[in-house]
């Protein structure tokens, strides 16, 4: 008895279309006031998964109001239509559900699951805040001391903190390498006219896309979309200029950012590279599923398995709207920081100037394909993948022809990819954070002059190029 | 069939019927369990391996052997050799991991149904003949105490929580935790990875659940085939648990390089199979199941003290802990969250929680339990979880009736009984500001390039 979503995600038929993928019907509609809506049913469960997709990120931020985009979208929830924040919280938990609404750089997430049972319900209290959101002033004083001390909060993680000053040193004042939740000079100034400001000017139906997929009818949750959000006012300039795409580095450069009691380094390094809508997307997912992804990578090989230098190394490409970024991660103990990161620059540097063997180039494949259903087969991540085809300007056939796609990367594909998109060792921005007393003279001996900074001053980077 | 199963129960708020995932169950006669269920939601099947063994099963001067034991499990065994194990996995488009508990020590892999005999060659092969190597050994040590230093020495939390454990408990092996102490890590010898290995990681001490796009009657056949030959062996030696009765607060001051000053506030708890334990969920959830429950409402929106704050009834085989966490806002100190904290129980112990309150708990731990089964990945994950921990599969599906049963109150008696001051640990973490700031004069490695 298989059902709808097997069906769905099933191998359609004979062995030479194995690699096909069918997806289950999408209805898909555009509201009159331009909201772009697609439904799936999803029978698996009793649940409702609806994920909204504004497309206003903190690249909208207004100038010297950093932060502004992810303020935003944390009021929305504070109190709306007729409820206070106390009130909309108490009635999204009563019904064990959740509303979530997170920005990022090119757009906002604003994501709700309910049990299906609750869908009409849930489906009113996202409306209101979406479409109703109060912003009392009391609210966004709080949202805003919150925010304000998240960013310190941030500042225990090692991890996080590489994270956000390996995207400052990089992209610089591009909106690329701003800091989402903004910077501890704007954070505090931001005032509840610039929320609403915010709010007014991106949150509308013309600029926004929405999935819905759950354990409901198509046609009357479509019904209830449209009776929930018909109301909603576009507004021409809510489409935002696209953000410039971000140059690469032509030069290698060091920041070693200072954890006085670490006894660990976590070391990120990379440069710019391509969007997700770039043609080559698939073939530089292969060639870096070899180099750095799953558990037989060439960087696991070499850090961890060979040399035990490392519990996790990685290499991804962070692929946006009009820019990413390829970028590699590790981290070690204090005394072999700079060995580790010396090694991890020759592996990536050798990958790209070599063609991968043929059972490395098999494996990726394969694992790729093999792992690919396992990436549809929540409604929330269903609903992530279909808002982001939508979102990126992806084909309509992206899902069902992804694992065609993958069988079809030859090793020079692979090479030609991984020469191109990949970075030169020699042009890339490295970030080390650890204790600079211990690993300061390790990395001058090898890499020569570099800038130190604190922590708390990663935030500025993005102020400069 | 799991569809209308489920949806029966979620539709009926108060029914006390609970759900069932379709299982079929059977012993091999090396007293190996075996849990299958079939779902063909997705074109993939996911096994499990539990062993009922973890660090609990561990001594002292001998941490952190469970855990370093999960990593040597990659490495080979007789069939096929080392780094064969995540290639093949990887090879045939699946997907492998462990992890390691106080409790239990499992093993995980997502793969196309096609590579299921390959996955069982695999996992039986390793079962019965793991290559116990120097090499193998020193290679894992290694890794592992790099994980150590990322998740404990490293990170602010992390060491609060050693910490809680360290002093919660004297005698019971929940006093250290999975990763072990470094000088153990240390010193681990091949003889002692042997003898875990041959003491631990039999079939009689072990359940495999295979989840997903299978069919049931040649599934269990092909591991008959694979693990039925592997033998029993002895039982393992029961773990001697029980910790003297706490007469009196303990304090713990953690000085570390940090933002903010913190507390974590550890109660003796219970165990799983305590008739207390589904009271002590509900109350986790009143006072910590979101924006809107109590912890939250009082430490952050009402008095603005917190930045994050959460409690949590920990679950083991053994009595575990109830502990609270909260972290300080910028300005704020330890002593504010530690009263605040207290005044929330305070109210719980002074006024019956209100039935839409007590209501609002219950939704939520089963919409959590709903959500825990969204993949077959998870549904292998429960079923064999429940299967070691609280010692049946079954217990899954009674978890919900069990939690309709709490009333007003059973949060009271419980919160009287369990969270008292005198059988607390409070942990407080002291930040230390991190030094000269750098940044400001050139550096000495060098100018700024």
């Amino acid at each position: 008895m298989r059902t709808a979503l097997a069906l769905v995600l099933g191998l359609a038929g004979a062995a030479g279309a194995a690699d096909e993928l069918r997806l289950p019907p999408i209805t898909r509609a555009t509201l009159d006031n331009g909201l772009r809506v697609q439904v799936v049913e999803y029978h698996e469960l009793p649940l409702v998964e609806v994920q909204l997709m504004v497309g206003a990120g903190a690249a909208q931020d207004p100038k010297g109001k950093d932060g502004l985009a992810a303020l935003t979208a944390d009021a929305l929830r504070r109190g709306a239509g007729k409820l206070s924040a106390d009130e909309v919280a108490r009635a999204v938990e009563f019904l064990g559900g959740r509303i979530d609404a997170t920005a990022g750089t090119d757009g906002t997430v604003v994501s709700a699951e309910f049990l299906s049972k609750d869908f009409r319900a849930g489906l009113d209290l996202l409306r209101q805040v979406l479409l109703e959101p109060t912003f009392a002033r009391d609210e966004i004083r709080r949202a805003r001391d919150e925010q304000a001390a998240g960013l310190v909060a941030a500042l225990e993680d090692t991890s996080a903190v590489a994270e956000k000053c390996f995207a400052g040193f990089l992209y610089g004042a591009h909106p690329y390498g701003r800091p989402v939740d903004g910077r501890r000079a704007t954070v505090p100034r931001l005032e509840r006219g610039d929320v609403r400001d915010f709010y007014e000017r991106w949150y509308r139906p013309n600029a926004t896309l929405l999935v819905l997929v759950g354990d409901v009818d198509a046609q009357s949750a479509l019904a209830a979309l449209r009776e929930a959000f018909g109301t909603w006012r576009p507004r021409a300039d809510a489409l935002a200029e696209r953000t410039p795409t971000p140059a690469p580095l032509t030069a290698r450069k060091l920041l070693l950012v200072d954890k006085a009691d670490a006894t660990q380094t976590q070391i990120r390094f990379g440069n710019v590279a391509i969007p997700r809508n770039h043609p080559d997307y698939i073939r530089a997912q292969v060639a870096n599923t070899i180099l750095g992804g799953g558990f037989t990578s060439k960087l696991i090989e070499e850090l961890r398995i060979k040399r035990s230098l490392t519990y996790a190394a990685w290499s991804t490409f962070a692929a946006r709207l009009t820019g990413g970024d390829f970028r590699l991660g590790t981290f070690t103990k204090s005394p072999t920081t700079a060995e580790t990161l010396a090694l991890a620059l020759e592996v990536e540097g050798d990958f790209r100037r070599h063609p991968p063997e043929r059972a490395a180039l098999d494996k990726a494949k394969t694992y790729l394909r093999g792992q690919f259903p396992l990436k549809l087969e929540s409604p929330d991540a269903l609903a992530g993948r279909l808002a982001e085809i939508q979102f990126y300007g992806l084909p309509d056939d992206e899902l069902t022809t992804y694992r065609t796609r993958v069988a079809a990367v030859s090793a020079a594909d692979a090479l030609e990819v991984a020469e191109r998109l990949m970075p030169s060792p020699d042009a890339v921005a490295i970030v080390v954070v650890g204790k600079a007393a211990e690993i300061r003279d390790q990395l001058t001996a090898k890499f020569g002059p570099f800038e130190a900074i604190a922590a708390e001053a990663c935030e500025s980077l993005s102020e400069r190029r | 069939m799991l569809r209308r199963l489920i949806a029966l129960l979620l539709v009926v708020p108060s029914a006390a019927t609970a759900f069932e995932l379709p299982v079929v169950e059977r012993t091999l006669p090396n007293g190996m369990h075996v849990l299958l269920h079939e779902d063909h939601s997705a074109p993939v099947v996911s096994s499990y391996i539990f062993f009922r063994s973890g660090s609990r099963n561990e001594t002292w001067g001998g941490t952190g052997i469970a855990h370093l034991f999960e990593h040597m499990m990659f490495n080979g065994g007789k069939k096929f050799g080392p780094g064969v194990f995540d290639d093949m996995i990887e090879g045939n488009g699946g997907s492998t991991n462990g992890f390691t508990m106080r409790d239990c020590t499992a093993y995980l892999n997502n793969f196309p149904l096609e590579a299921l005999p390959i996955v069982l060659d695999l996992e039986s092969d390793r079962m019965a003949h793991l290559a116990l190597t120097p090499k193998n050994l020193e290679q894992e040590r290694g890794i592992v105490m790099e994980e150590r230093r990322l998740r404990i020495d490293n990170q602010v939390s992390g060491l609060m929580n050693e910490a809680l454990y360290l002093h919660a408990f004297e005698r019971s092996p929940y006093r250290w935790n999975t990763l072990g102490f470094m000088e153990d890590l240390k010193r681990i010898t091949l003889a002692e990875a042997r003898a875990y290995f041959h003491t631990y990681y039999a079939p009689n001490n072990a359940t495999i659940v295979l989840a997903g796009d299978l069919q049931p009657g040649p599934t269990f056949a092909l591991v008959e085939r694979y693990f039925g030959k592997i033998p029993r062996r002895p039982p393992p030696p029961p773990v001697d648990d029980a910790d003297p009765s706490q007469e009196g607060e303990r304090r713990v001051i953690v000085k570390k390089n940090a933002e903010l000053p913190a507390v974590l506030i550890g109660y003796h708890g219970v165990a799983v199979r305590d008739p207390d334990r589904p009271a002590l969920d509900v109350l986790e959830r009143v006072l910590s199941g979101g924006e809107s429950a109590r912890l939250h409402e009082d430490l952050v929106r009402a008095h603005e003290v917190a930045t994050a704050v959460e409690a949590n009834n920990s679950w083991g085989i053994d009595p575990d802990l109830f502990w609270f966490y909260a972290q300080a806002r910028p300005g704020k100190t330890e002593a504010a969250l530690e009263a605040r904290i207290d005044a929330v129980m305070a109210a719980v112990a002074a006024k019956p929680v209100p039935d839409v309150e007590l209501r609002k708990a219950k939704n939520q731990l089963r919409a959590e339990l709903v959500r825990g089964l969204k993949t077959v990945s998870g549904k292998a994950n429960q079923l064999g979880y429940f299967d070691a921990v609280f010692g049946d599969y079954r217990a899954l599906f009674g978890l919900e009736a069990a939690w309709e049963a709490v009333t007003a109150d059973d949060l009271r008696r419980v919160a009287a009984r369990y969270l008292v001051s005198e059988k607390r640990t409070v942990v407080v973490l002291v930040p230390v500001p991190s030094g000269r700031p750098l940044g400001e004069g050139p550096p000495k490695g060098g100018a700024t390039s």
